[in-house]
């Protein structure tokens, strides 16, 4: 029925059954948008935040999915400003899911801040200080960029682009990528940087605050390290789950190996980094502010095992398979180190956010337990579903995966 | 078509271009940024001159001398009368929110008569006609029960009640009525008695809860800020006495666990060794009582009926001794609590008293004589009046047991449990809309006198109920000498010898003076040696805290964020304990339990509160409204339907401490 | 960053060995400020009638208490238990923790007097701030403000009440400086010279106990000058170094302790 707008010499599933996957997810979807009219309509007062919980699922849900977007970034940098050619073979995917990540994030913020009338008031009144100016900056451009990156891809769409003037334009993007391919790593490295200065630089939250030099360069750079080691091997997950759901091959696993060496390296760098300041937190921040490490933590919520997850499983662990050559080279277990990798960066997001603020600094307080409830996940889901409908919609119609002919039907 | 990098570049930022200068982005973010901060719903304010007014204010059980703050002439809110020595500026949590509880939607917004299960308004002609009629037909079969403390309107009342052949003016429950009853009844005093606390350097609470809900609690503190100064040495020692860290035991310099059933004989473990050391006083019995208490309240006899250690009390006596100006102040409804720290202030000379002022209507009654009818006692004989009136009080809600009556009428400003249950409800104009007066304020250390004129203009079919009963009395041929409570305002003042103005009220002071007794109740505290307690498994140890609530003001509208965890949770109840007494009843912290004891039950959640003592649980008074606005109605349970009422042994005065409650886990 | 010094710096001392907790200062504070009291049902929305209600005060995550009083215990058992309280306004910090990092300036502390200030029709509602501040005296509105029928008939002309889905805080009663500055100009005083007593914010003109010293903290000749250098005289969590404009005193050393973080190793 729809197979005039199929990309040129792949096959695709019957529409019925396409509609039928659509239906599926668009249920999320729409259960996600009740939730946010709820949150539009009647305000924050609807979510499971309170006082102590500015800040929980929604921020957490940003943060890490900006991190595992950053595969975007990064891979446009090592494709076209390193000229590592074979990355093209992955790249249309890696900026489709860059941009539902930061689309989703942009949404989701729209939801978070109290007045979004007033959400642009972040250019009409910079505070130049503030780390989250500089987030949403960088957010809003870097989410332009992926628009300009994302356009080119729409335009090559077969039937469209037998229309001269698209095909022009198409062509004179291409063309002019790697500016914004560049651009985009500049303003990316900047934001992811800056999301890690928001907690870093938080004099009264001693679990998140550092001091100096362990704020600038080293914070910022942990928060860049750890996003691009991770986003490009989220890519690589986020393709073999369309190659399970589609029973076709789309990359090849040379590449994908390559994406899990790049963020292994990236992740190796990073977790080295992180403990080294975890344990100049530990022992150096936490007893000048007469606190202990010990104080940090709090029962099975705020507990030490969740240190020891991220850190080491999913950390430490996952960082010597992808640098490993002969473990990396097992799609098994490339699949298995790049989970943990994810899994480790969300806990991280997570824990800088919920357990900064859960810390009672006054010690005649106490901590309080956040549980984000159905709304928070509800629209949270609705990202999700999102994303599942751009990348179903755009694996359909759109020549995402270069290789997908020569791997599937020779 | 020709598209090169030309046309490219010049499609690109002519778009963008092209946006930025039309003006539909720019005003559209304008009219953004100005609508979402006018959003219809959300009340603009009003301007114009300030005014602040003086009033008094008698939604607390002591009253507050208050200023009502106007904008454009209209009330906003409350402070303190820097010009009153009740007030010195300060002001309770409860009036502090006056204004806005003059402005609640709970207010009876006209005179109502019950119609089968509902209400109909009625006209205030007809109410009148209707009760009297009603009171006619009763023929000396009435009561009224006030819940004012301190004002003449009482006078008013308790002489139209006198003028129908009535006795029966009952008061509430208070601490002033158990201090009248020692002081005036056990101990044949005279006048009223007063604590000194502004000049005193050590100060003995026993059991008076005084920083938080007894007495003139603003007074209270005043005084105790001064003796405390900032950066500065105190110049007095306050030791509390009581069975819970109240709010009272975090600023006291000493806290001594003492039940409040036990509270006479750690009272009289301290005469024990003030007479030891030669202490005297002059009354008829002193002889009698000074053996009585050698006997019955040896060291080693207080210590196992109180738990107070032997070497503790001892120091109390000696420390009392050593001060120049001591003062021992009891708290509750005990009289045989009062006689005891009465009997203590005498033997230490610090006894003080000030006298009662004149009366201004001559056929009402003075303020002993009221204090003397005991109300719990009425109810639990089973007195059944035809017509029972009730004042600026909410006996239905905060008698422990019901209370029998014909037509029940109720003069209620605001809606609350008696004026849903009565069969007219005549509402009351509010304090800051009648002339009002507080006469000595039970627990403040000289004379005072305080009027009030009104300082609103009522926006409700409202009447003060002096006005009202003095309407009714003339028109039922009951002569009470004044045509309009102002007029009796003006009388009152001008025979207290107060300065008094239509426009600013008047103020009174005056001193106290050594008091004098006949007796020290030598009789009757002999049998209060052994503390009488319920047979339930603890001890109840009822508290109240201002912002929850009185016992006729229910929990005001921007109280409830202000109470604690630690008193009400999630709409239950906290029912403190200490973990010993936890363990004995095999429950925790945060465990959900059933109380039981007097007419009722009450649901509490434990919470682990090492500042109780064992055997005890604190729960709060004031919660557990059945009528009333969305901060009171449905808000917890209601401790007074708990509480035991009994005999006390001691004294015949009926009473409910010792109460005791059986615990279950829900 | 560094933070502006001021000739004048408004502050308190708050004396918890006279705190009772009794609340009045909270009753006061929300009267001045216009904070409406929490109720559930919102008349004007139809939809939050339709789903669930809002939130009354049982929340004590989700009230607006600018001032909020804190129960201390001193954690040890019966009968050596004590019990403290202790107010916690806006702690107006030197080097406050949540105005550099507000993407919009919607709170600034550059005027004199050193009052960390808050715009409300500039904030967007991000809550930053919120997750910086330490002492959570930071609160957001998560309802409209609607008060019961009749009783928003006269408001306190203080302070406009603040739309839902903005941060709000305490800013020391300051429209109260303002008219305080006014009245000396009118009286040809040195509005930059108030003498002791002009300028009080309502809870510490409502205290009973009088807690709450308020003035100058930089003039001899305000009470607060000399009080804050007290050998009983802390700051909360001082060693972070927010630098407050808030001292607390207490001749008690565990209340002094549990103001100042002093954990476990911790010898002072």
């Amino acid at each position: 029925m729809d197979s005039k707008l199929f990309p040129e010499g792949v096959q695709r599933c019957s529409f019925g059954k396409f509609m039928l996957w659509t239906g599926f997810i668009l249920a999320f979807f729409l259960w996600g948008l009740y939730a946010a009219v709820l949150v539009l309509y009647n305000g924050i007062g609807t979510t499971g935040l309170d006082n102590y919980f500015g800040f929980g699922l929604w921020i957490t849900f940003d943060l890490a999915v900006i991190a595992l977007g950053a595969g975007a970034f990064f891979t446009g940098f090592l494709k076209y400003i390193l000229k590592i050619k074979q990355l093209e073979k992955i790249i249309n995917l890696t900026v489709i899911v860059g941009f539902i990540c930061y689309s989703g994030a942009m949404l989701v913020l729209t939801l978070d801040i109290g007045q979004p009338g007033r959400a642009w008031f972040g250019y009409w009144h910079p505070n130049v200080h503030s780390m989250l100016t500089e987030v949403i900056f960088c957010i809003t451009c870097y989410c332009t960029v992926l628009i300009i990156e994302y356009v080119p891809l729409i335009l090559e769409q077969k039937q469209l682009n037998k229309v001269p003037f698209i095909h022009a334009l198409a062509h004179n993007m291409h063309v002019n990528m790697a500016l914004f391919a560049g651009l985009g790593t500049f303003l990316s490295t900047f934001h992811q940087g800056s999301l890690g200065g928001m907690y870093g630089v938080l004099i009264g939250r001693p679990y998140a605050f550092r001091e100096g030099f362990f704020i600038w360069p080293w914070t910022f750079f942990l928060f860049v390290l750890s996003a691009v080691g991770s986003g490009p091997i989220f890519t690589v997950l986020v393709c073999t789950f369309m190659e399970k759901l589609t029973g076709k091959k789309l990359v090849e696993y040379k590449v994908k190996a390559l994406m899990g060496k790049i963020a292994g390296t990236m992740l190796t760098v990073y977790i080295f980094l992180k403990i080294l300041d975890t344990w100049a937190w530990a022992t150096g921040y936490l007893p000048s502010v007469g606190l202990t490490f010990d104080d940090m933590f709090y029962g099975v919520a705020y507990g030490k095992w969740m240190m020891f997850t991220e850190i080491v499983l999913c950390g430490v662990l996952p960082a010597i398979m992808l640098i490993t050559p002969s473990i990396r080279n097992k799609p098994a277990l490339l699949y298995t180190a790049g989970l943990l990798d994810c899994v480790g960066i969300t806990i991280n997001r997570y824990v800088f956010t919920v357990q900064t603020i859960a810390f009672p600094a006054m010690p005649f307080d106490k901590w309080f337990v956040y549980y984000p409830n159905w709304v928070e996940w509800a629209s949270s889901i609705m990202i999700v579903a999102y994303g599942f409908l751009v990348l179903s919609l755009s694996y359909r119609y759109l020549p995402v995966f270069p290789q997908e002919r020569g791997l599937n039907y020779k | 078509m020709g598209f090169d990098r030309r046309t490219f570049i010049q499609l690109s930022v002519g778009g963008t271009v092209g946006i930025l200068f039309t003006p539909v982005l720019w005003k559209a973010l304008d009219d953004v940024s100005i609508w979402t901060q006018n959003w219809p719903w959300i009340p603009k304010l009003k301007y114009g001159a300030l005014v602040d007014q003086p009033a008094v204010s008698k939604l607390c059980d002591s009253g507050c001398a208050v200023k009502v703050r106007k904008a454009a002439g209209s009330a906003f809110g409350t402070e303190g009368n820097e010009d009153n020595p009740l007030s010195k500026g300060g002001i309770c949590p409860i009036c502090a929110n006056g204004v806005q509880v003059m402005r609640s939607p709970n207010r009876v917004k006209g005179p109502m008569k019950k119609v089968g299960d509902s209400f109909e308004p009625i006209t205030w002609e007809d109410a009148k006609a209707m009760l009297a009629d009603k009171l006619a037909a009763a023929s000396g079969k009435v009561a009224f029960i006030s819940g004012d403390q301190t004002g003449t309107a009482n006078e008013v009342f308790s002489g139209f009640l006198a003028g129908l052949g009535s006795e029966d003016y009952l008061q509430m429950p208070c601490d002033m009525q158990a201090a009248s009853r020692a002081f005036n009844g056990v101990m044949g005093g005279e006048g009223q008695v007063a604590y000194d606390l502004e000049n005193a350097d050590f100060v003995l609470l026993a059991g008076a809860d005084a920083m938080e809900s007894w007495g003139p609690t603003v007074a209270t503190k005043k005084a105790f800020a001064a003796s405390h100064p900032v950066g500065e040495k105190a110049s007095a020692k306050y030791v509390f006495a009581s069975p819970v860290q109240t709010h009272t035991a975090s600023v006291v310099d000493a806290w001594v666990p003492v039940g409040e059933e036990s509270m006479p004989a750690f009272l009289l473990g301290i005469a024990y060794h003030l007479i030891r050391a030669g202490k005297t006083v002059n009354a008829a019995d002193f002889g009698a009582f000074s053996s009585m208490v050698m006997d019955a309240f040896a060291p080693a006899k207080v210590e196992a009926a109180t738990g107070v250690k032997g070497a503790q009390t001892a120091a109390l006596a000696k420390q009392l001794m050593a001060a120049s100006t001591p003062v021992v102040v009891p708290g509750g409804t005990s009289v045989a609590t009062a006689t005891a720290a009465f009997a203590v202030n005498m033997l230490l000379g610090s006894l003080k008293s000030v006298s009662e002022f004149p009366k201004a209507v001559e056929s009402g009654m003075t303020v002993a004589e009221r204090m003397s009818n005991d109300l719990l006692g009425w109810v639990n004989k089973g007195a059944a009046p035809a017509v029972t009136m009730v004042y600026e009080a909410n006996p239905v809600y905060s008698l422990p047991d019901d209370f029998k009556t014909g037509f029940l009428v109720s003069f209620a400003t605001e809606w609350n449990e008696t004026a849903a249950k009565a069969d007219l409800v005549l509402p009351n104009a509010f304090t800051y809309e009648r002339f009002d007066d507080m006469q000595n304020p039970y627990g403040f250390g000289r004379q005072t006198y305080t009027a009030g004129v009104p300082v609103c203009r009522p926006s409700l079919d409202v009447m003060a109920s002096t006005d009202f009963i003095l309407d009714l009395a003339a028109s039922m041929g009951i002569e009470l000498g004044f045509e309009s409570f102002a007029e009796v305002i003006a009388a009152k003042a001008e025979v207290v010898g107060a300065d008094f103005d239509e426009e600013a009220g008047g103020l009174f002071e005056g001193d106290a003076v050594g008091a004098d007794v006949s007796a020290l109740g030598a009789s009757v505290l002999a049998r209060a040696a052994a503390p009488a307690r319920g047979a339930g498994a603890v001890v109840l140890a009822p508290y109240s805290q201002l912002i929850v609530g009185s016992q006729k003001v229910a929990t005001t509208p921007n109280a409830p964020c202000v109470i604690s965890n630690s008193v009400l949770m999630d709409k239950t109840i906290v029912a403190m304990m200490c973990g010993v007494t936890a363990k004995k009843l095999g429950v925790a912290d945060g465990s959900k339990i059933k109380l039981s004891g007097g007419n009722g039950e009450a649901a509490a959640l434990v919470k682990i509160n090492e500042g109780v003592l064992p055997g005890a649980v604190a729960v709060p008074l004031g919660l557990g409204h059945t009528v009333g606005d969305e901060f009171s109605k449905g808000v917890g349970d209601n401790v007074y339907k708990i509480l035991t009422v009994r005999s006390e042994a001691a004294t015949g005065a009926t009473v409910w401490t010792g109460s005791t409650v059986n615990v279950a886990k829900m | 960053m560094h933070m502006k010094e001021f000739k004048i710096k408004w502050g308190m001392v708050i004396d918890i060995d006279k705190c009772t907790g009794c609340g009045a200062c909270m009753v006061g504070c929300q009267v001045e400020n216009n904070i409406a009291p929490m109720t559930k049902k919102d008349p004007y929305n139809y939809v939050q009638a339709l789903t669930s209600e809002r939130d009354d005060a049982d929340n004590k995550l989700r009230t607006l208490t600018w001032m909020n009083v804190y129960e201390m215990s001193n954690g040890k058992s019966f009968p050596e238990h004590e019990v403290a309280y202790l107010p916690r306004p806006c702690m107006q910090c030197g080097n406050p923790a949540c105005v550099p990092v507000c993407p919009v300036v919607a709170t600034d502390k550059n005027e004199e007097g050193g009052i960390v200030s808050q715009i409300y029709p500039r904030c967007i509602g991000c809550r930053y701030c919120m997750a910086a501040c330490p002492y959570h005296a930071r609160y957001f509105n998560w309802w409209d403000p609607l008060w019961p029928e009749g009783m928003d008939k006269q408001l306190s002309p203080a302070v406009s009440p603040r739309p839902r889905g903005v941060v709000e805080k305490c800013n020391f009663c300051h429209t109260r400086y303002a008219k305080a500055k006014d009245q000396a100009r009118e009286n040809g005083e040195d509005p930059m010279n108030l003498p002791e007593g002009a300028y009080v914010p309502a809870c510490a003109e409502i205290c009973p106990t009088g807690a709450i010293t308020f003035g100058d903290l930089n003039n001899p000749e305000h009470k607060v000058h000399q009080l804050a250098k007290s050998p009983h005289a802390f700051r909360l969590l001082e060693k972070l170094g927010l630098d407050p404009q808030v001292y607390y005193m207490s001749k008690r050393e565990w209340v002094r302790k549990q103001g100042d973080n002093y954990n476990a190793g911790d010898k002072h």
